[in-house]
């Protein structure tokens, strides 16, 4: 795979205004260079080491697996990492180059919050001022993530037009950005928009493949799927990188179900739903209209309820090579419950929709062959979401008193 | 005496509703403008500012669809005399496909169009096919343009050139200092066949403003002043009316 591609078949781009075109070319130009020095290297596996606490461990889900039957199931536990998410990775390595080109400022958007609060947590460290911007809706329903984001120093934005989510985070970053990019970096934490973010991305993601190659090795695994959810497609990419090119093993990516499959009720864009696209800087597929106006989305997960989907997975769902499923609301909240109970692992509602479609798919592989999961990040998060969806009103009752205090 | 000013007074197709863009255009055409820009609402305009954005949303709330904008252009090409440029976001265009969509603004009986998100090189056939058709396909150049990319787009020898005047995005007030004067001047050098009309804008609310720049360039183009005019209610008709005449006031 090349570091740096641009277009990924008929995806990807700069399709900006010609303002962001210079710092879109800088950015490219730093990136590149940074990757062949070996010292911006070094400093960044040591950073993702001490600071994220990789590697992430691969675990045996044992009694899942004896439960579902049918192949055995093993998890990559990137909710391990530092601030509990896979976007610590990104973060990290972006952040770093941000210093390297002399940027004194970052600014991010987020979904879920855990990409706002990994950035955060590196900007406190780096001591970078970071602003992040998300949807007030999102403020709302990852509210912990927003108290995490302040602690650390950041200042978040509420951002009260479009749909108020993810996408609308990420048109309020590129407007700041327009007027900023001399003294700041966009963190963008997905692998999505205009070029060189998908590609820059992946390559900060494609630790997390780069570490299941040594394990699946280390652990003799037939490996026949990977298995991840996909929001703008980010840690799934990162997952597969070590793989696109080869025809094994199977690749898997999870998509947002939602709780239907009308208009503004899920988040699935593959298999037909979406349609291509120039939108938020890049070509890909969409959740349109028959004008291209964009449609709004729906998924119990903040991190997945987005209306495109990186360039390069686009392609490779196009292609065949990576083949789309989806995982509705439901599913995903009783993936979250099955986890808990069965390995101890509480998965984020993002990656749930992964560990949903592997509950499904399960039995569909032979017992000697392995499926992984990637857990890309862990459910602290999404504590007043799941208290309200599996045990209310005592949960109530106790906001109630911890209010009167 | 001097002339009046030109400018390109700009406006949001379906804002505040069908009806009342109609009437913003009469407006602003025997207000005096010299050009008018018809932007079509899109779901994410991420080059806008919060005037424009809120304008588009209300505009998108309000029934616009592509196809009816086409027919609100026919209309008023049909009610003014001045040339009518339809400005939209790359999505809108390549959805349609490109061609089509030129199709359907020539047939409307546009000038022109201006797609910010469409840059040269990065444009899906836009000046190509434009230029195909006779329609003036406008680029957007900024400050931070690089010396090599400026020279492509001069060569691509469109008969008007949109130049931002700062970075960031529409609304907030420019300054007209050294730094801008050099970009204009930057953007006629690089121009090696006829000179190209240059339209200055961004943040433009003023007569001073427009006075300002009227040396630098050849027209003037105001957006966020005339959508904040009309955003509290009132005729547009009477309110950018008078609002033009101040602004081109020799
Ligand atoms: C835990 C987790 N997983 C997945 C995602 C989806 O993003 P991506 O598809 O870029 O990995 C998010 C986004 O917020 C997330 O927080």
């Amino acid at each position: 795979m090349k570091r740096f591609n641009d277009f990924f078949g008929q995806f990807g781009g700069r399709y900006v205004a010609e303002m962001l075109r210079a710092p879109l070319d800088e950015l490219e130009a730093a990136f590149l260079d940074a990757l062949d020095d070996a010292s911006f290297r070094d400093l960044l596996a040591l950073t993702l080491r001490d600071f994220a606490g990789r590697p992430t461990p691969l675990l045996f889900a044992e009694n899942a697996t004896r439960e579902l039957g049918g192949a055995r199931i093993y998890i990559k536990l990137e909710g391990l990492a530092h601030t509990g998410a896979h976007k610590i990775n990104n973060a990290i390595g972006q952040a770093l180059l941000a210093k390297r080109m002399g940027k004194t400022r970052i600014i991010a958007e987020t979904g879920a919050g855990q990409h706002g609060v990994a950035t955060a947590a590196v900007c406190a460290r780096l001591g970078i001022p970071c602003r992040v911007y998300m949807g007030a809706v999102d403020m709302r329903r990852q509210k912990p993530n927003v108290f995490w984001m302040e602690r650390y120093g950041a200042e978040v934005v509420a951002v009260t037009g479009g749909s108020a989510t993810l996408k609308d985070a990420v048109n309020e970053a590129l407007r700041d950005w327009a007027g900023s990019f001399r003294d700041t970096h966009y963190l963008l934490g997905s692998a999505l928009g205009p070029s060189p973010y998908p590609d820059m991305v992946r390559e900060f993601q494609s630790v997390i493949g780069k570490e299941l190659c040594g394990q699946i090795e280390e652990k003799g695994l037939e490996c026949a799927a990977l298995v991840a959810c996909v929001g703008g497609g980010s840690n799934a990419i990162g997952f597969f990188s070590p793989f696109l090119e080869s025809e094994t093993p199977e690749l898997i990516g999870v998509e947002a179900g939602g709780r239907g499959t009308g208009v503004g009720e899920h988040a699935a864009r593959m298999n037909g739903r979406g349609q291509p696209g120039i939108v938020q800087g890049y070509k890909s597929l969409f959740l349109t209209d028959a004008d291209g106006q964009v449609l709004s989305t729906h998924s119990v997960s903040a991190g997945l309820d987005y209306p495109g989907i990186g360039p390069q997975l686009a392609h490779l769902g196009t292609m065949g090579r990576v083949r789309f499923l989806t995982a509705s609301d439901a599913e995903a909240l009783e993936a979250v419950k099955f986890f808990a109970r069965m390995e101890g692992m509480i998965f984020a509602l993002e990656s749930a929709h992964a560990a949903a479609a592997v509950m499904r798919i399960a039995r569909d592989y032979p017992a000697e062959s392995s499926l992984v999961v990637n857990m890309s990040g862990r459910g602290d998060k999404d504590l007043f979401i799941l208290a309200r969806a599996m045990d209310a009103e005592p949960w109530a009752e106790f906001l109630r008193e911890e209010a009167a205090q | 005496m001097s002339a009046p000013s030109r400018i390109m007074a700009h406006l949001v197709a379906y804002y505040p509703d069908r009806a009342g863009s109609l009437r913003a255009a009469r407006g602003l055409a025997d207000g005096g403008c010299t050009w008018l820009e018809v932007q079509f609402p899109f779901s994410d305009p991420t080059a806008d500012g919060p005037d424009i954005q809120a304008a588009c949303a209300r505009a998108l709330e309000a029934g616009f669809t592509v196809k009816d904008g086409f027919v609100l252009v026919a209309e008023i090409c049909a009610a003014v005399t001045v040339p009518v440029f339809v400005m939209s976001y790359a999505n809108l265009l390549f959805t349609r496909g490109v061609g089509r969509f030129l199709d359907e603004c020539h047939a409307a009986g546009a000038y022109g169009v201006i797609v910010p998100d469409l840059p040269p090189d990065a444009d899906e056939g836009l000046y190509a096919e434009a230029r195909a058709r006779g329609l003036a396909a406008v680029p957007v150049l900024s400050p931070s343009i690089s010396t090599e990319r400026l020279c492509r787009a001069a060569a691509l020898d469109t008969e008007y050139i949109y130049a931002t005047l700062r970075a960031g995005t529409t609304g907030p007030r420019s300054t007209v200092d050294e730094a801008t004067r050099r970009f204009l001047s930057s953007i006629k050098e690089a121009r090696t066949t006829r000179p190209a009309k240059i339209l200055a804008g961004f943040g433009v609310t003023s007569r001073e403003q427009v006075r300002a720049l009227e040396s630098h360039a050849h027209g003037v183009i105001v957006g966020s002043a005339l959508v904040r005019e009309i955003a509290g209610g009132g005729d547009p008709y009477a309110l950018l009316r008078a609002r033009i005449r101040e602004l081109v006031r020799p």
